[in-house]
């Protein structure tokens, strides 16, 4: 965890001539695996003051982890596609949370009240929490925002990665990775696309 | 210190024309080839954007170590993130640095983009990539880079400098 952390929070160097091959791991948790059982139970502060855990909004079709933040552009423009995918599929028996791991000292936006605020005028449905020591970020080997982590309903990550193929214009996606995903998902079945990436910003780690 | 210092200032600065710095809008087919072209010793990759603050942070160190070795065949390649209507804004910013490489703003699709710098790599900004004078990467940070981070690692795939090479002022 310690190493963990250090890789994630300073620079991580990546030395090697040959270039990776297809399917080589993308960092975070490898698919198949469950919620880190040292984060799982970890209570974390709601936009409505209450506390929550993922263990609490395990959902029976499916769980489904975004790590994002207010400032991040990249997030921003994301921002109304993530919050209607996590409204719809809550619907759905898919359990829901975002999870903002980022340091407010560095970007204050980044702040809980600024939460709050865009919760409220995104219409979420769904529990926006503080990660306030990052640490569940670091268990889960998040390291941009956003990222997606989507469990089926055994508990597994089936996917992991960005919300579709295009964030600049949402009129002219073509690969709507997330979304496939969770229709999978709620389906009993394996997403075809279980791993993707995008750019984003990199998580404030909390020190 | 002084690199914080100078991205404020770069920051703080009127918007204004930057000779000697024209950012292209490309895919990834034209960005690889300015990286792979003929005639370097080592070239390093550099993905940023103009709002993102480490980026911003780590510039100075990268162009300066950029103008202090590009006699010894490095060539350093500026990769934005921001939207095409930011243009002018990474032009400004890079052209205050004194940047007069090639820059780009990065089109199309993300994971052909991200794949083709490092399998590796997630996507999060800032990271630079080192390829040698053949095109074959030999070194990715993930995170903002320093001029010793720079030197550690590239000095040694570039040509021998010769007496009395100027310096960058840091």
């Amino acid at each position: 965890m310690k190493l963990a952390s250090s890789i994630l929070v300073g620079i991580a160097i990546v030395s090697g001539a040959g270039a990776a091959g297809a399917g080589e791991s993308t960092g975070g948790i490898p698919l198949g695996s469950k919620v880190p059982a040292a984060v799982a139970k970890t209570k974390m502060k709601n936009v409505d003051g209450k506390m929550v855990s993922i263990a609490d909004v395990t959902g029976k079709a499916g769980t489904l982890v975004i790590f994002t933040c207010n400032h991040c552009p990249f997030a921003k423009d994301w921002e109304q596609r993530i919050v209607e995918l996590a409204n719809t599929y809550a619907g759905k028996g898919i359990g829901v949370v975002l999870v903002n791991a980022n340091d407010p000292t560095t970007h204050a936006e980044d702040g809980f009240d600024e939460m709050q605020a865009r919760a409220k005028s995104r219409g979420m449905k769904i529990p926006y929490v503080v990660d306030d020591t990052s640490g569940v970020a670091r268990a889960f080997g998040a390291s941009v925002t956003p990222e997606a982590f989507l469990f089926d309903k055994g508990g597994k990550l089936a996917y992991h990665g960005t919300i579709d193929d295009n964030r600049k214009e949402p009129d002219k996606v073509k690969a709507r990775y997330l979304k496939d995903a969770l229709d999978a998902v709620v389906g009993g079945k394996a997403p075809a696309v279980p791993e993707t990436k995008g750019l984003g910003c990199g998580i404030k780690f909390r020190g | 210190m002084l690199s914080l210092l100078l991205a404020a200032t770069v920051l703080a600065a009127p918007a204004a024309p930057a000779p000697g710095v024209k950012v292209e809008i490309a895919e990834m087919p034209a960005i690889l080839a300015a990286v792979k072209a003929p005639g370097a010793a080592a070239v390093l990759v550099n993905v940023w954007a103009s709002w993102c603050e480490p980026c911003r942070e780590e510039m100075p160190d990268l162009i300066r170590f950029y103008r202090d070795h590009r006699a010894q065949g490095l060539r350093l390649v500026l990769i934005s993130a921001d939207d095409d209507d930011q243009r002018g804004e990474v032009e400004r910013i890079l052209g205050a640095l004194g940047f007069d490489g090639p820059a780009f703003i990065k089109h199309g699709n993300d994971m052909t983009f991200i794949d083709a710098l490092d399998p590796r790599w997630k996507g999060a900004l800032p990271a630079t990539f080192l390829f040698d004078g053949r095109g074959t990467r030999s070194r990715s940070w993930l995170g903002a880079v320093t001029y010793d981070d720079l030197r550690a690692r590239v000095s040694g795939l570039l040509r021998k400098p010769q007496k009395n090479q100027p310096r960058s002022p840091r």
